[in-house]
């Protein structure tokens, strides 16, 4: 079976015909340097989201990809550019756009249910109506029985799960994860890639996540955008058209995945060799 | 069942002082000297200083100045430093004026200070306020620029605007440090209350240990230095159980078990 790369950023959609939830529009940021110089960290993006889709931004590190999902949550302004959520410009962080980072960023002075009723709360939801969802959040990720522990009794792969529940306990439109797995060991790892796909399969927000696995990207995406190494630019977006709900025992057998796998792996090989200096 | 080891440990500060006033017993009675009375001297003399109502009311001036002046300097020093920490532009406006002030002793200020505003309750407050306001200054600043960004991030995709993430995420977060500052600033405000005392000598508790001094009263001067420092020793061990409730969310920390808490 081909595959289904394509250099185009919009390409047929995998399910249903859906709204942009996230426009990119020549989107560059360029950041300076020490030494006063100026670093192009990402040069000229251009994406569209759409609403429901699993996107990841696969590239090696310095490429840029945190850059680009920071200014997709408006913790960054771009240098040059625009980015859109639903239409409407990113001028800053808001509910509808949650994080999750690779460092967790839990509030160490609240247990795990004060981390994830902290969001709810915040919008005005009523105490007992914020528990009560908190608690299955709670519940959802994992981790029934340690509402009470603060974060510093918990394990990483605990604390990204909590990380995981606060956010979703605003219900953000879109999902934004930097890197999420990225401290954690491999077998955490794969658990919390499993978990996140059972969770996801349920209301399939949007997701934006960064990652510099490509087994990962694979896995969980509906569609890979790679990166080229500083400045970042999009080299190739590659639809992953492996039906859901996926499971990795089967994935592992399944030709197209491991051709997926290989074929990116190739084209970050390539780049590789074409990139030395002459 | 407490094991031999926990009873050990919790003795040992006890075993530590009942060492030194026996050291200090034997060293006084070798010597042999006026000026130097023995522990046991001294400590009889402490409940004549208690029993004395008017001895009790200059050592309870001396802590209400104390009292009054940590108190403004925490509520003054903290919300400066947590600024400090999180504007350059503040932290750049402030740190040179700071660094003027930290290395200056500030008992030595006091007879300027003195000068503007008599040996009154003001001066000493004023004192020990400025010996207080520097360190919780310090660490509130430390506190709060170590905090993590996507903390912050994070409160901003809640809808947390800047001010409230300055009290809702950089205060709590930034707790910790803020808390060792007023530990140390909690030892320098007793250390500059007995100083100003010593150089505005109209009342308190240093005046006590002075005038005894004038007066070759040698047992109530170290009397007198007992009692203070038994107050160090209570005030911090008072403070540190109030820290360890508040911050017993933090990552533990190589602390010096100086209290009896």
């Amino acid at each position: 079976m081909p595959s289904r790369s394509n250099i185009q950023a919009e390409l047929k959609p995998a399910r249903k015909p859906a709204a942009a939830m996230i426009e990119i529009d020549h989107v560059s940021q360029t950041f300076q340097t020490s030494g006063r110089q100026n670093h192009l960290a990402l040069s000229d993006i251009s994406l569209t989201i759409e609403d429901g889709a699993f996107v990841s931004i696969l590239g090696p590190s310095g490429c840029g990809k945190s850059t680009l999902l920071y200014i997709v949550g408006g913790f960054v302004n771009p240098t040059q550019g625009l980015a859109k959520v639903k239409g409407r410009a990113i001028t800053g962080p808001g509910p509808d756009r949650g994080p999750v980072f690779q460092e967790f960023a839990l509030f160490p002075w609240k247990s795990v249910l004060g981390n994830v009723m902290y969001g709810p709360r915040q919008q005005g939801v009523r105490p007992a109506e914020a528990e009560a969802q908190s608690r299955a959040l709670i519940e959802m990720v994992g981790l029934k029985g340690f509402e009470d522990f603060y974060p510093k009794e918990l394990s990483g792969g605990m604390k990204q799960r909590v990380a995981l529940a606060r956010t979703l306990a605003y219900h953000p439109a879109v999902l934004l994860m930097d890197e999420p797995f990225g401290a954690l060991d491999a077998h955490t790892r794969t658990r919390l890639q499993n978990d996140l796909l059972n969770i996801w399969e349920r209301d399939r927000k949007t997701v934006l996540f960064v990652t510099h696995s490509v087994e990962e990207a694979v896995f969980l995406s509906d569609k890979v955008v790679m990166l080229t190494r500083g400045p970042g630019r999009i080299r190739q977006i590659v639809d992953i058209d492996l039906p859901r709900p996926r499971r990795r025992t089967e994935l592992l057998l399944d030709p197209r995945y491991q051709k997926y796998l290989v074929d990116i792996e190739r084209m970050f090989d390539d780049a590789d060799e074409n990139e030395l200096p002459p | 069942m407490i094991s031999a080891r926990a009873v050990l440990a919790r003795a040992t500060p006890v075993l530590a002082c009942l060492g030194l006033l026996a050291v200090w017993q034997a060293t006084s009675l070798v010597l042999n000297n006026d000026s130097f009375p023995t522990a046991i001297e001294a400590i009889r003399a402490i409940p004549l200083i208690l029993g004395d109502k008017e001895a009790l009311i200059n050592i309870l001036a001396s802590l209400r100045r104390m009292a009054i002046g940590f108190g403004v300097a925490v509520a003054m020093s903290i919300p400066l430093g947590l600024m400090m920490g999180r504007s350059r532009t503040v932290a750049s406006f402030f740190n040179p004026l700071l660094m003027v002030i930290y290395p200056v002793p500030k008992a030595a200020l006091m007879p300027i200070i003195m000068l503007w505003l008599g040996v009154g309750d003001i001066a000493k407050t004023l004192v020990i306020f400025l010996g207080v306001s520097l360190p919780v200054i310090y660490h509130s600043f430390a506190g709060a620029k170590a905090v993590e960004e996507k903390m912050l991030w994070s409160g901003a995709a809640m809808g947390l605007s800047a001010a409230q993430r300055m009290t809702r995420i950089v205060l709590p977060a930034a707790l910790p440090e803020i808390l060792t500052g007023c530990r140390t600033g909690l030892v320098l405000a007793l250390i500059t209350m007995i100083t100003s005392e010593m150089i505005a000598r109209q009342s308190g508790a240093g005046n006590i240990l002075f005038n005894a001094l004038d007066m070759g009263q040698y047992d109530t001067v170290f009397a007198m230095i007992i009692i203070v420092g038994a107050m160090g020793i209570g005030l911090d061990a008072l403070f540190e159980k109030m820290r360890a409730r508040l911050v017993k969310w933090s990552e533990p920390q190589f602390d010096i078990p100086v209290s009896f808490s």
